[in-house]
């Protein structure tokens, strides 16, 4: 394999040219700002396609690209005057990307032109097959906003996994969807720390009247869990047919068995978490090993059941 | 990504990187020029013809320039260059590359200068598999001076690229798929491809079937493209969306009408998740029953588990029971 950075440059030149010969006259800086390039390496770029071109290699076949007078030349290169199709991952992320934003109703027209126009030309005869749709749950935009203009939250928040109900003044510094489910992010004041909150999980949110000032950088937009000391853990067994656990849980894979299985790790800051994957995973699954999340099983099933023993 | 070349030569004295730029050069040299050469060739060009031809290949040993070859093919695939292997004459005793003109090149979509800053920032703040997408493919747009600031939302679609990649080129092109969904080898046509609630879902119909189906894409195990482009045509005014049901338990073979009662300590958080239609009766303490229609009892029993006990199956009486045997653990 080539390095990526020869692809990189690659691409880039590819790009470029076209965009140059269509529009005859673009300054230097023009395209550095376009093609994020820095002064040097565009002259770099030209003067390695003046040394390319056509067998026979000699002035009359080779490409013509230099800077004169801020001005960036090029010429007898008609072969590279369109721009490379866009890959498959390139076109569906571009395409997914710009849905995702339009379904949240966040997009400016600009947006959904875009969408539309590149839609036309990457799959003409099916603008209705690729479909993303993030729709938001209620909350999501008074967050955003809250996040955006540095107002503290006062929020009512059920735990996912102990459901316990607490009130806290978050300080939100972003708003993302991972895998379907909505969080948000910031500093809690209760917990004096960094906490990520399932949006769906908050009942109520108003504004405090408190402000913040908006942390420089913000984490990006996904929900590392770390196991902590006080974790339970658990081994548990997968069939088959259960193997997509391990793409929404955080498990270690233990190993790989001969049916096609998977035996994993589990750790989960409660042993609820665990007993209701268990419990709706059924035959698929099989706890190992882990006295707690084994408690919690008989103690969820008892709780069930106890609406059916009549 | 971008500038990493000046960057790696600022952070470095320039003697030291020098041989890498050198042979970094010689690779892009030799790609334009092979490059050039296929696309103004007009016919299939035997690679012999190429070694002989392109500039970069000529001081070569036999072993040295077929290593050479395949890594360079290699990269114009990378960069999303088509390279076809078509016979050189009648007889097809010879066979030579070309790169087709019209599949080489980007139609035009007419961007503005507005709408591609537009679409840079939505891919700037929308992963899929967690990768963010580089520039690559604005570049090929055209580019963008804009720098976009702020970031009003980010999301990431999960699932691995490129096997979403695959199923998206299988769409587009109209490629038959294959996988093992449910213990069942499927050969699907797929129509298209739908984010929704956290997973992708592909729409299609299984050969010889006219019926619509849906499939979770991380539930299709072994995916891949089989034979060749064009093999099926999407069904006249085909929307993808409208195969996908707003709750997943929505999708299946099944056909049946639960009724649920809801406990009031989880009754909020239970109504933010069923849709506005949804025919509901409240009682005095805060707690709800519903109507809901079930197509899938597996998802639908998996979804009244994450309430433990703060929901329970009323109706139908076989529900009830299925639900109950699940959460014994006797099915």
């Amino acid at each position: 394999m080539s390095s990526p950075r020869t692809a990189q440059r690659l691409n880039r030149i590819l790009a470029m040219l076209p965009w140059v010969i269509a529009n005859p006259g673009a300054t230097v800086g023009e395209v550095c700002a376009r093609f994020g390039y820095e002064r040097r390496e565009l002259a770099g770029d030209l003067d390695l396609v003046f040394v390319c071109g056509l067998p026979g290699y000699g002035p009359g076949d080779l490409m013509v690209a230099y800077i004169d007078d801020e001005q960036v030349v090029v010429e007898m290169a008609d072969y590279f005057a369109q721009p490379v199709r866009l890959t498959a991952p390139e076109a569906l992320t571009l395409l997914a990307s710009g849905m995702a934003v339009q379904s949240s109703g966040q997009a400016p027209p600009a947006l959904e032109r875009a969408v539309a126009k590149l839609q036309q030309v990457v799959i003409p005869d099916g603008t209705e097959a690729l479909v993303v749709d993030l729709s938001e749950p209620v909350l999501v935009g008074e967050l955003r906003r809250a996040a955006s203009d540095g107002i503290v939250m006062r929020v009512t928040y059920t735990g996912l996994a102990s459901g316990e109900t607490t009130e806290r003044d978050i300080e939100a510094w972003s708003v993302f969807s991972t895998l379907g489910n909505w969080y948000v992010r910031g500093h809690c004041r209760r917990a004096d720390g960094e906490r990520v909150f399932r949006i769906d999980r908050i009942r109520a949110a108003d504004a405090t009247g408190a402000r913040f000032d908006p942390p420089a950088e913000v984490p990006p937009p996904v929900v590392r869990y770390m196991p902590g000391e006080e974790d339970v853990r658990a081994v548990i067994k997968l069939s088959a047919r259960a193997r997509w656990v391990a793409d929404y849980y955080p498990v270690d894979v233990v190993e790989e068995t001969a049916d096609g299985g998977t035996v994993v790790r589990f750790s989960a800051g409660d042993p609820a978490v665990a007993a209701r994957l268990l419990l709706r995973l059924g035959p698929d699954a099989e706890l190992v090993a882990g006295a707690e999340v084994e408690a919690a099983l008989i103690d969820l099933r008892g709780r069930i059941l106890g609406h059916y023993a009549g | 990504m971008i500038g990493s070349s000046a960057l790696l030569a600022k952070s470095f004295p320039w003697r030291l990187g020098a041989s890498t730029l050198r042979a970094m050069h010689n690779v892009v040299e030799r790609i334009l020029n092979l490059l050039a050469f296929l696309l103004t060739a007009g016919r299939p060009v035997t690679a012999d013809e190429i070694r002989m031809t392109v500039s970069g290949y000529d001081q070569n040993s036999d072993a040295a320039w077929r290593r050479m070859f395949e890594r360079d093919k290699d990269l114009l695939r990378q960069l999303g260059i088509p390279l076809e292997l078509h016979p050189t004459d009648a007889w097809e005793v010879e066979h030579g590359y070309v790169v087709p003109a019209d599949a080489y090149a980007l139609p035009d979509p007419g961007l503005t200068d507005e709408e591609r800053a537009a679409l840079w920032l939505a891919a700037k703040v929308v992963h899929i598999g967690g990768q963010a997408s580089g520039p690559e493919a604005l570049f090929k747009l055209g580019g963008s001076s804009l720098t976009v600031a702020g970031e009003p939302l980010a999301a990431n679609l999960g699932h691995e690229r490129d096997e979403l990649a695959d199923a998206f080129t299988a769409v587009v092109e109209r490629h038959l798929v294959q996988f093992s969904y449910r213990d069942k080898l499927r050969r699907v046509a797929p129509y298209g491809l739908v984010h929704r609630r956290g997973h992708w879902y592909m729409v299609g119909a299984e050969h010889e079937d006219e019926q619509i189906k849906v499939y979770r894409m991380d539930r299709a195990d072994g995916f891949e493209i089989i034979g060749t482009a064009n093999a099926f045509e999407r069904p006249e005014g085909f929307r993808a969306s409208d195969a996908i049901p707003s709750a997943p338990w929505e999708a299946g073979g099944d056909d049946m009408v639960a009724r649920v009662a809801f406990s009031s300590e989880i009754a909020w958080w239970a109504r933010r998740q069923l849709t506005r239609d949804t025919a509901i009766v409240e009682f005095d303490d805060g707690g709800f029953e519903a109507e809901l229609r079930v197509a899938n009892p597996e998802a639908f029993i998996g979804w009244i588990i994450s309430f433990e006990d703060g929901a329970e199956v009323i109706d139908p009486p076989e529900l009830r029971e299925r639900f109950v045997a699940r959460v014994r653990g006797v099915a």
